[in-house]
């Protein structure tokens, strides 16, 4: 094992691994008596990352020491669900970090990863009831809400020309989904053309109320709501059920839940409010055909000549971006 | 077989410790609220402690017996009464065929209480528990609260009724709860983006200083407490966004207080499994018994600091706590 500098006085931080060649440090946090989380790099937005991280989820599964519960990966971590009266922290830690000191390199991989397409309707009828509720019973003078809608905020906020250039940036990358939480089935979902990465923070304070289907950005991440529920994200779309427990179409015959990590998630057609009322219906008749491209897969080394490709499009877009968001208030 | 009279405020069918091992795919845990007074009410009737029951949010239940079950109510009172006649809470009886039990409204501190019934409640599992999760309507029974009509399968005891009725749990093991306006205390961790690097020292103290008053839009998935103007270490949260509760979002402890914007938010049982705010503490699982009994709108919260050991260590004596051992006949 690597070494390792001791906890922090907060007790905040269990143990510190550092960088060692090229492979990413890693931070065990203290998250309670039943979870640990472990962090890995920086605190950017760094899509490979992912890639680590289902590769050590995998591991840490074909091990499955007595007393761990699950692992619920991130982008840049994972969540540890243990019993720590079988399994002792200290112990968990040790194990953690063998896994991932074995890890092989991931830059040759080709893994299995679907492609999701999904029909989106922008600014739509239920996005904007979901602000005029926000608006109206939650705070009235968000900065994030012009117009009556979080788009416009969301151009601004990266220097985009107006909101149309803003739906133009969502369609034009796929997104890959590292992750699924919040509530269930929920994509967290990051661009993987890095110079279409808009960035907006989320919402302050978040919101009581957001309709499912409803498709949100905050930070680099793209959401999808499964349910009716609370949220934080920037809202600006609305697709097709990704979560029927009910599971009335075919799509939802194995699981009641669409998406899986690892997915990509494409958004096409662009549909009016009327026409994605018509596909939802049709979900739930079990007429609608999800078009998922089940056999599709994504090959790592060529994604990594890909971003080394775009890199100086995607550093200017970045710094363009950072040079706007001065001049955009945060909520 | 219990048949649903009047379904009351809020009543769902839970089991302990839910539907774990999901959090992966954005499934809460659920499970009861209170899992102290639910495991002990399963005990008093001779069920596994885990076994699936009800959960009754604010009172308003009536259930009919259809078979001689022996049956406790353990937590908030409601004014239990069993064909009329007031019963003692953290104690077994015996129902009969034709028996009707009520429950009224809350009578004093507290917020839930627990319906056990020996043989626990047999509706079907859904992905390995029956535990009703209402953010994804599913367990239980559909996915939702119960009204009046429901009918709920039973299973069958695995002890003689005789054996297990008529106990009672400890007097000294049963938790007097703090009054509507006043303060309870929650032990708990600092979280993993506590301080230094995501807020000050000074934060945290004012946090575990602070009388949280409990928001009433609370509720099985988040206990939202005061906006708190935080120093924070950070200027922004970088990639995660622009607010220094921002992060890349990251898995979220069952118990968590989830800090969105300068809104504290303590992640219950029905909550987020996953986010991109910080987490600058999380309450002991020995302590999450203490969330289902607060009332929204009333109760106040001081989180007194644990440490990792400290949590752990409470977390094993509740679990010797929640015993047979701990009955005495009434």
């Amino acid at each position: 094992m690597t070494e390792h500098t001791a906890a922090q006085p907060s007790g905040v931080i269990l143990a510190t691994f550092p960088e060692r060649n090229g492979r990413p440090g890693v931070v065990y946090r203290n998250a309670g008596d039943s979870f640990l989380l472990v962090e890995f790099g920086e605190m950017v937005f760094d899509l490979t990352m992912s890639f680590r991280v289902l590769g050590l989820d995998d591991a840490i599964k074909r091990h499955q020491p007595e007393g761990l519960i699950e692992v619920i990966p991130a982008l840049r971590s994972v969540l540890i669900n243990y019993d720590s009266r079988v399994l002792p922290t200290k112990r968990l830690i040790e194990f953690v970090q063998a896994q991932y000191d074995e890890l092989p390199p991931f830059h040759d991989l080709v893994v299995p990863s679907r492609i999701v397409e999904l029909p989106i309707a922008f600014d739509d009828k239920w996005t904007r009831e979901a602000i005029a509720r926000y608006v109206q019973y939650q705070r009235a003078d968000a900065p994030n809400i012009i117009n009556g809608t979080n788009s416009e905020y969301a151009a601004r906020y990266n220097g985009l020309r107006d909101k149309e250039e803003f739906f133009e940036y969502i369609m034009a990358t796929d997104w890959w989904n590292a992750a699924l939480g919040f509530f269930p089935g929920l994509p967290f979902a990051y661009p993987l053309d890095p110079r279409r990465a808009v960035v907006i923070p989320k919402y302050n304070p978040t919101r009581h109320w957001t309709p499912a289907g409803t498709i949100g950005i905050a930070g680099p991440c793209l959401a999808i709501y499964p349910v009716e529920s609370a949220g934080g994200y920037q809202i600006f779309a609305h697709t097709v059920p990704i979560y029927d427990p009910q599971q009335r179409n075919p799509a939802f015959r194995e699981s009641p839940v669409l998406l899986r990590p690892g997915d990509r998630l494409r958004f096409r057609p662009r549909v009016t409010d009327e026409e994605l009322e018509a596909m939802i219906q049709a979900v739930y008749d079990g007429t609608y055909q999800y078009v998922i491209d089940e056999t599709a897969t994504f090959d790592v080394g060529e994604y990594l000549r890909f971003l080394d490709s775009v890199r100086e499009e995607a550093e200017a877009f970045r710094r363009h971006q950072a040079e706007a968001a001065t001049r955009v208030p945060i909520p | 077989m219990l048949e649903v009279r009047n379904g009351g405020f809020e009543t769902t069918v839970q089991d302990y410790p839910g539907r774990i091992g999901m959090l992966s795919l954005g499934f809460a845990p659920a499970g009861p609220m209170d899992d102290y007074a639910f495991r002990f009410a399963n005990v008093l009737v001779g069920n596994p402690p885990g076994a699936a029951g009800l959960e009754i949010t604010a009172g308003g239940l009536a259930v009919a017996f259809h078979d001689e079950r022996a049956f406790a109510v353990c937590g908030a009172d409601m004014d239990a009464r069993l064909n009329g006649q007031r019963i003692e809470l953290w104690r077994s009886y015996r129902a009969r065929p034709g028996d009707l039990l009520e429950l009224d409204y809350l009578q004093g501190p507290g917020f839930r209480t627990y319906l056990t019934v020996s043989g626990g409640i047999e509706v079907p599992p859904v992905l390995d528990s029956r535990a009703t999760y209402l953010p994804g309507s599913v367990g239980g029974l559909d996915g939702r609260k119960l009204q009046a009509g429901d009918r709920l399968p039973l299973g069958e005891p695995s002890v003689d009724l005789g054996r297990v009725i008529d106990r009672r749990v400890r007097a000294n093991l049963v938790p007097g709860y703090p009054g509507y306006n006043e303060v309870w205390e929650v032990e708990a961790t600092r979280g993993p983006q506590a301080d230094p690097d995501y807020m000050t020292s000074e934060d945290m103290d004012a946090f575990f200083a602070h009388h949280w008053k409990l928001d009433a839009a609370s509720n099985r998935t988040g206990y939202r407490l005061d906006i708190y103007r935080w120093q924070w270490a950070r200027t922004s949260g970088g990639a995660g966004g622009g607010h220094p509760s921002n992060i890349i979002d990251n898995g979220y402890p069952v118990g968590a207080v989830n800090v969105c914007g300068d809104q504290p938010i303590i992640l219950c049982v029905d909550g987020p499994t996953l986010g991109g705010f910080i987490c600058n503490a999380v309450v002991a699982k020995a302590a999450m018994w203490k969330l289902g009994q607060m009332v929204p709108g009333w109760s106040y919260i001081h989180f007194k600091e644990v440490s990792l050991e400290q949590a752990i260590d409470l977390l094993a004596r509740q679990d010797t706590t929640i015993s047979e051992e701990n009955l005495e006949r009434s």
